[in-house]
């Protein structure tokens, strides 16, 4: 049988290392909570982003910390990963800049597939938007690709006929919700900017793609006026938050899947 | 072509369940298909009586038979029923939706079909995609688009079939490229739409590869409304492997038993308790003509939809309207004149349609109006509305007699002149034409033409 104090002996040495893994873990859901009610007026993508880099860099420090705790040198664990940072971010500058803008002008540049675009002297209908690119068919039948960095740098003119009138807000549900549940919910909220949108197109959830983690949704508003662009945008993206945060719990899915 | 698997979705369920009251039927956690052969019909279930499944269970069926899909999963709304029902080579899916929902879902549905039928005009509808109700239609939906999805990833379908009006949002929520068939069963009328719908209802058929209408008429306004749509006229169809004559004597009991006498002369109407049915019409007729004809008898059958019974939807307007007709009947002095059966078994209703010296298919609007084949089948000459679909195979005189149902006196007019035949010349043409016509409606017609269509765009 072994006693208490050998027990002890053995666990004494990691107790540091437990206990600031423990801190870590309360102080990552401490900043995903504030982080989250911080990043509310922005878009739920940005919030999510946000939430997970800050959840990250909490991790990173507690991890390394931990690390430290147990004996490792933290300060030539920094340099290594510091160094494999640098490499990466040298070495895949062209593409990470074109992923990057990728996800900025996926929530804030107004064209979506199946728009027509003049960007950098060429136009076409836009056909795909991948981590790098965004392909465009021209009218002669030319495949056009254009990098996304582009699409945030330079002049991007959408020719659709009124696409002021469209407003694309996308949005990303963990699989824990229940989709049908949530876009009721939605539609009932978003019926209250009605005088603001144009009476012919009510609000439209469209299923962009699914994993088993989330579902990536699009919203699709059409404005009654262009100077409201900004503000409905804004205001739909302060609905979605609202609903996904404070109605967490309602929006659980069902235990059947089959039925309500 | 390797057979296909298959997966269709209507709002009716093919089979209703009315429940033993310990509910044990009803276990809304087990995953375990109940298989319908172990239970009873007319006790535990019932299959539903007509409309969009009578049509496409005998279709599902023969397609299997001749290995054009080698399964059938068949998703629809059944709040009463099991999650999974086997029967035969068929899995029946069912979705249920809570009651407070039920009631936005039925207001939806009730306004979209009554503007369509021209029995709701006056714009009260025109903001109904931004109703609260709307939000109950989309959750339904959707909740039925989620079924669809999960069972795709563990049946990996070749196409899905989607039917009817209802079930419209689907094949958008679905977000799926396979594709996607959708069957538009009632009218299509594009002026009787708000501009308010226009965008939404294109949007919605716009996720579709296939549309599939009634009429000609129908394709015409649908094309017009969604210039980008592929859409395809199919007329819908009936067995007439089904259609037996009964022997004289069960003929006459029954007859008897539902109050008729030898000598009566009967016109029947066959078709749901419901305003676009027109029955107010037939009963107004048959008052310009009692004084004349005696001997004429008016046979009203028909109850609620599914959606207005207690065992389906329970969204009843069906006792109103019945209410109403009775009030018409002992306002116009018709008592003992006009009956009215409630839903019939099949075999009574062969009997009647066996006793009867002619149909009326009067109603407002209608989608198609099969009634108007069956009759044809059981060898009886039709009176048919010229707001059916099926009235554009129908030529006036030759092998059915049309009337305008905003007429009062024509349909009076068209009873009349079959009440007068007394040679039977103008009977025996109607229905020797008329059979030749229900050739186009029939299963064999129908099954190579979805057949067709199945191959036309899982290999596109």
């Amino acid at each position: 049988m072994l006693g208490w104090a050998t027990v002890w002996s053995w666990f004494a040495p990691f107790l540091p290392a437990v206990v600031i893994v423990v801190l870590t873990v309360v102080v990552a859901w401490l900043v995903h909570v504030i982080v989250g009610r911080l990043m509310r007026p922005t878009t739920p993508q940005m919030a999510i982003s946000a939430r997970r880099l800050g959840v990250a860099v909490v991790a990173l420090i507690g991890g390394t910390l931990a690390l430290q705790a147990l004996g490792v040198n933290a300060t030539v664990l920094f340099l290594v990963i510091g160094l494999i940072g640098v490499t990466i971010i040298v070495a895949l500058r062209e593409p990470l800049s074109n992923y990057g803008a990728k996800y900025f002008s996926d929530i804030y540049t107004p064209f979506k597939v199946g728009d027509s675009i003049l960007v950098q002297g060429v136009s076409g209908k836009v056909i795909e938007i991948n981590a790098m690119t965004t392909v465009l068919l021209s009218e002669n039948d030319q495949l056009i690709s254009v990098p996304n960095v582009a699409m945030i740098r330079d002049v991007v003119v959408n020719t659709s006929p009124q696409a002021w009138k469209e407003v694309t807000v996308p949005v990303s549900i963990g699989s824990t919700v229940d989709l049908p549940t949530f876009e009721s919910q939605l539609l009932k909220s978003l019926s209250k900017l009605r005088a603001r949108l144009d009476p012919r197109f009510p609000p439209v959830l469209t299923t962009k793609n699914r994993t088993a983690q989330s579902t990536e949704l699009v919203l699709t508003l059409m404005l009654r006026r262009p100077e409201d662009r900004d503000a409905i945008t804004l205001e739909a993206n302060r609905r979605l938050a609202e609903i996904l945060e404070q109605k967490r719990t309602a929006l659980r899915k069902p235990a059947t899947p089959a039925q309500a | 072509m390797a057979p296909l698997s298959l997966c269709i979705n209507t709002q009716t369920p093919l089979v209703q369940f009315l429940g033993p009251p310990d509910g044990t039927l009803l276990d809304p956690a087990s995953r375990d298909p109940t298989k319908l052969e172990t239970l009873r019909e007319g006790v535990d279930y019932r299959f539903s009586p007509g409309g969009v499944t009578r049509m496409v269970y005998p279709l599902v069926r023969r397609l299997l038979q001749e290995k054009v899909i080698s399964e059938a999963h068949w998703v629809a709304l059944n709040p009463h029923a099991p999650p999974v029902v086997r029967l035969g080579e068929m899995t029946l899916h069912n979705v249920a939706i809570e009651g407070d929902r039920m009631a936005g879902y039925g207001a939806v549905k009730e306004a979209i079909w009554g503007r369509i039928h021209e029995i709701d005009a006056g714009g009260r509808h025109d903001d109904l995609f931004w109703s609260e109700a709307f939000s109950e239609y989309a959750y339904y939906n959707r909740r039925t688009a989620e079924l669809i999805g999960a069972l795709d990833s563990e049946h990996d379908f070749d196409v899905f079939y989607i039917h009817d009006f209802q079930q419209m949002p689907v094949g958008h929520m679905l977000g799926s490229l396979k594709p996607k068939i959708f069957r538009w069963h009632i009218p299509f009328d594009a002026s009787v739409f708000p501009e308010e719908w226009r965008s939404m209802l294109a949007r919605y058929l716009d996720a579709y590869d296939v549309i599939v209408v009634s009429a000609a008429s129908y394709a015409d306004s649908l094309a017009a409304l969604h210039p980008k749509a592929r859409v395809l006229r199919l007329y819908p169809y009936l067995d007439p492997a089904d259609f037996a004559r009964p022997p004289a004597k069960q003929v006459a009991a029954t007859a008897a038993r539902l109050g008729l006498a030898p000598a009566d002369r009967v016109a029947l109407v066959v078709a749901r308790m419901d305003p676009m049915k027109g029955q107010h019409l037939a009963i107004d007729a048959v008052a310009r003509l009692a004084r004349s004809y005696p001997l004429l008898k008016l046979v009203l059958v028909g109850n609620g939809s599914f959606s207005g019974s207690s065992t389906g939807l329970g969204l009843s307007k069906s006792a109103a309207w019945r209410h109403r007709l009775e009030a018409l009947v002992s306002e116009r002095r018709l008592e003992g004149r006009v009956l009215f059966t409630g839903h019939l078994p099949q075999e009574d209703l062969d009997c009647l349609y066996e006793r009867c010296q002619f149909t009326i298919l009067p109603s407002v609007r209608e989608g198609f109006g099969l009634v108007a084949v069956e009759s044809w089948l059981h060898g009886k000459p039709a009176i048919v509305t010229a707001r059916a679909g099926v009235s554009e195979l129908i030529r006036d005189g030759v092998n059915g007699l049309l009337f305008d149902p905003d007429d009062p006196a024509d349909l009076a007019r068209k009873i009349r002149a079959l009440l007068d035949d007394r040679s039977g010349r103008l009977r025996a043409r109607l229905v020797r034409n008329g059979r030749s016509a229900s050739r186009r409606c029939s299963l064999d017609a129908a099954a190579k033409a979805e057949g067709e269509l199945l191959a036309d765009v899982t290999e596109a």
